[in-house]
């Protein structure tokens, strides 16, 4: 009896004890729990109902019907509304991005030499991206590009007759691009951190070497900072990509729809249409178009992103 | 004297009979739960600060009843509300536009019943017809706060530098945008957006042929019909009554009333709701001279136009405190004080008692009383509530795409009445 119970505690203390190591062992799903549960909650949740709701005709206020064919998304491609804005949310993202990265990445070599007030600057560049899409700045861009605005004054002045920048649709798009290329300022910071990195002994060499300022930037800059330029290349492209807040403030998707985005055609279809099914449509085919750009960025890494454990670079 | 007599008595019965029916909702009201309740409004400043004032002399009236407000502009309020009331998180009292009750409340659950709070509401101070503009599946789902039409305003300052008079009628309007031109040609008589536009060519419309736009579900108007009102519309473009859709948007203001040129009189008129034509005045540069315009006699042989519910206010169907929104609805409906406070800031209104009370004080705007009763007077259609169908008249709907598509060129006239039909069709057919 004794050696029986006996058996019984050490089996306890057994089991006990593999509970301990379950926990230790899984001591980081723990940590991460809030993660998750927030995460399946907020994204995964939505994203299936949304997945779901591509493939039926729910309106807010009319109800659900299970289409059970691909209509919406054969819509989303027939549709001459939504295909110009497919389009030109192409137009906005390839304008934007390489010039947006060009600028953050030239303000941030500039900025990273030593030039009295150089944390002055640094500031007053990043300050645009802070004030992101408020009613301020749409106010500020309005009172620039209207008609007799400063611009248009400005160019007065030169005796040029300025265009109407917001009302003349092969121009409106250009004030909307301008307006993201000009909040570079997270991406110059990230650029700049970058720039921090690149060891002094290089340049140095290089210019007892007689390579100019250019060279130098061209053959030892852009190349140790290819991984940054790729990081800032994907994250700019998403975010070009999904564009809301530009157009919705200053020329809310005119003039006759030539700043409208995919973006801001899936919040009318939503939040003004009620067509949730068709926007849900929209919005996937949005993500599928950023995953086809995100794996082609990623797939054309190996010619031209060169990582400090390359061994030199490809 | 017999006539004298008998108004005398009626106006003894009318005031007798609302003693006795506010008694009847005073004790009602006697208990009630302490609780917080929501509202939400949209509007400019100044209705703002007059329901701000209004809500608190409610609490003040009614201790242990806290109100928790929402208000803003109108841009991108519908959108915010639909989402509400879809979700089921809007707030105990909303202000509804008067095509919320179909498109939101198609099945009367969106929004309370107010017959079943009628011992706390006192809906005899609303006349029938305007509580039966306000019934949908056989429940009253709001309670009509004005009645409003659109009608011309003018800054006469404007017309005086040119040297001509405000127009009485169509011809007028002709000759001033021809005047306007010859003064200089960054000025106009009239300004109307694309919204705006459409209002205008149905009232046009309706002034020839006589008929309501929509009745029953149907459009009443055949392509022909429609592509002349399009022709009216693009010939006073033509003319220089108006300005084209882009030059408005090449001003760079987000609202009518914002736009500079209205503000320093470039802009010399506009077709606007008679409740909220006070913002358009109050945004004049100093010294300039608002006064409201008459309809147009040689617009054809009817009198067109429509007047319509300006606002309504709706309990949420989903309240957990009915009767304490109710109590705050009856106050701002009907109550004597909150209608000296609230005076005319949504139209003049239809409550009975509201009525009286804010006209006594003389707190009635005496512009927005006299464009309210010529627009009573004159307009003659009905409007089917889908006619103002955010699918239709938002940034986005058919009536933009079709007035500006015209305006920039990128439609003829037959290929916008084509686009417009399908659109309403699509609408008003379900």
């Amino acid at each position: 009896m004794a050696k029986s119970s006996g058996t019984a505690k050490m089996a306890a203390s057994k089991k006990k004890k593999s509970f301990g190591e379950i926990c230790k062992k899984n001591i980081g799903f723990f940590f991460i729990l809030p993660w998750l549960i927030g995460f399946c909650w907020f994204k995964l949740y939505p994203m299936a109902s949304s997945l779901f709701y591509s493939f039926t005709d729910y309106n807010l206020f009319k109800g659900i019907n299970v289409l059970g064919t691909l209509q919406n998304y054969i819509d989303v491609f027939t549709t001459k509304k939504i295909v110009r804005a497919l389009g030109v949310t192409f137009r906005y993202s390839f304008i934007t991005v390489p010039l947006k990265l060009a600028f953050a990445l030239f303000i941030a070599y500039i900025l990273n030499f030593k030039i009295k007030g150089v944390k002055l600057f640094r500031t007053a560049y990043y300050i645009p991206s802070i004030l992101g899409g408020s009613v301020a700045i749409a106010v500020l861009w309005k009172a620039v590009f209207r008609d007799d605005g400063l611009l248009n004054t400005a160019l007065g002045f030169f005796g040029i007759n300025g265009p109407s920048w917001l009302s003349d649709p092969k121009w409106a798009i250009f004030v909307i691009c301008l307006l993201r290329v000009w909040q570079f300022g997270s991406a110059m910071v990230i650029f700049l951190a970058a720039l921090k990195g690149v060891s002094n002994d290089l340049y140095e060499a290089a210019a007892i070497d007689g390579a100019s300022k250019w060279r130098q930037f061209f053959t030892i800059t852009v190349p140790l900072i290819t991984p940054v330029i790729f990081y800032n290349l994907v994250t700019q492209l998403c975010q070009a990509f999904q564009e809301f807040n530009g157009p919705y403030i200053i020329t809310q998707g005119g003039p006759r729809n030539s700043t409208t985005l995919i973006s801001l055609l899936i919040y009318n279809s939503a939040f003004k249409q009620y067509d949730m099914g068709m926007a849900s449509a929209m919005a996937w085919v949005l993500f599928v178009i950023l995953m086809i750009f995100t794996v082609i960025a990623f797939l054309s890494q190996k010619y031209w992103v060169f990582y400090s454990d390359d061994d030199g670079g490809k | 004297m017999k006539t004298k007599f008998i108004k005398r008595a009626a106006a003894a019965g009318l005031a007798a009979t609302m003693a006795l029916s506010m008694a009847a909702v005073a004790s009602a009201e006697a208990d009630y739960d302490e609780c917080t309740i929501t509202i939400s409004w949209w509007g400019g400043e100044d209705r703002h600060t007059a329901t701000q004032e209004a809500i608190a002399a409610f609490m003040e009236k009614y201790p242990g009843i806290t109100v928790e407000s929402t208000y803003a502009a109108w841009d991108g309020w519908e959108e915010k509300m639909a989402t509400a009331f879809a979700g089921g998180t809007a707030q105990d009292v909303n202000q509804v536009n008067w095509n919320w009750i179909t498109q939101y409340d198609a099945d009367g659950t969106t929004f309370l019943d107010l017959n079943t709070v009628s011992d706390i509401v006192d809906l005899s101070q609303i006349g029938e017809s305007y509580l039966e503009m306000c019934q949908i599946a056989d429940t009253q789902a709001a309670l009509p706060v004005a009645m409003t039409g659109r009608i011309f305003y003018w800054d006469k300052t404007s017309f005086d530098e040119v040297g001509i008079d405000t127009p009485k009628t169509y011809a007028d309007l002709l000759a001033a945008g021809e005047a306007f031109a010859a003064y200089d040609e960054d000025y106009y008589p009239l300004a109307l957006g694309e919204y705006d536009r459409m209002i205008l060519m149905v009232y046009y419309l309706e002034s020839v042929y006589g008929t309501d736009w929509v009745i029953d579900g149907e459009l009443q108007y055949t392509q022909e019909q429609i592509e002349e009102g399009l022709n009216f519309i693009q010939g006073l473009e033509d003319a220089h009554v108006i300005p084209s859709i882009q030059t408005i948007a090449g001003d760079g203001a987000s609202s009518l009333d914002q736009n500079q040129k209205w503000i320093d009189g470039k802009y010399a008129g506009i077709f606007e709701w008679d409740s909220s034509a006070s913002k358009f005045e109050k945004a004049l540069a100093e010294g300039r001279e608002f006064v409201v315009g008459d309809y147009f006699p040689d617009f054809g042989e009817y009198q067109g136009g429509y007047t319509k519910v300006s606002l309504a206010w709706a309990i949420n169907g989903s309240t957990e405190h009915p009767k304490e929104a109710a109590m705050l609805l009856e106050y701002l409906m009907n109550d004597p004080d909150a209608a000296k406070i609230l005076n005319s800031q949504r139209g003049i209104p239809v409550s009975a008692s509201a009525l009286a009370s804010a006209d006594e004080a003389g707190l009635l705007d005496a512009k927005t009383v006299e464009a309210n009763g010529k627009v009573l007077a004159w307009a003659s259609n009905a409007l089917d509530p889908l006619f103002e169908d955010s699918r239709l008249k938002s940034s986005d709907g058919v009536y933009y795409d079709v007035m500006a598509g015209l305006s920039y060129g990128d439609y003829d006239v037959s290929e916008a009445a084509e686009i417009l039909i399908d659109g309403i069709n699509d609408v008003i057919g379900g």
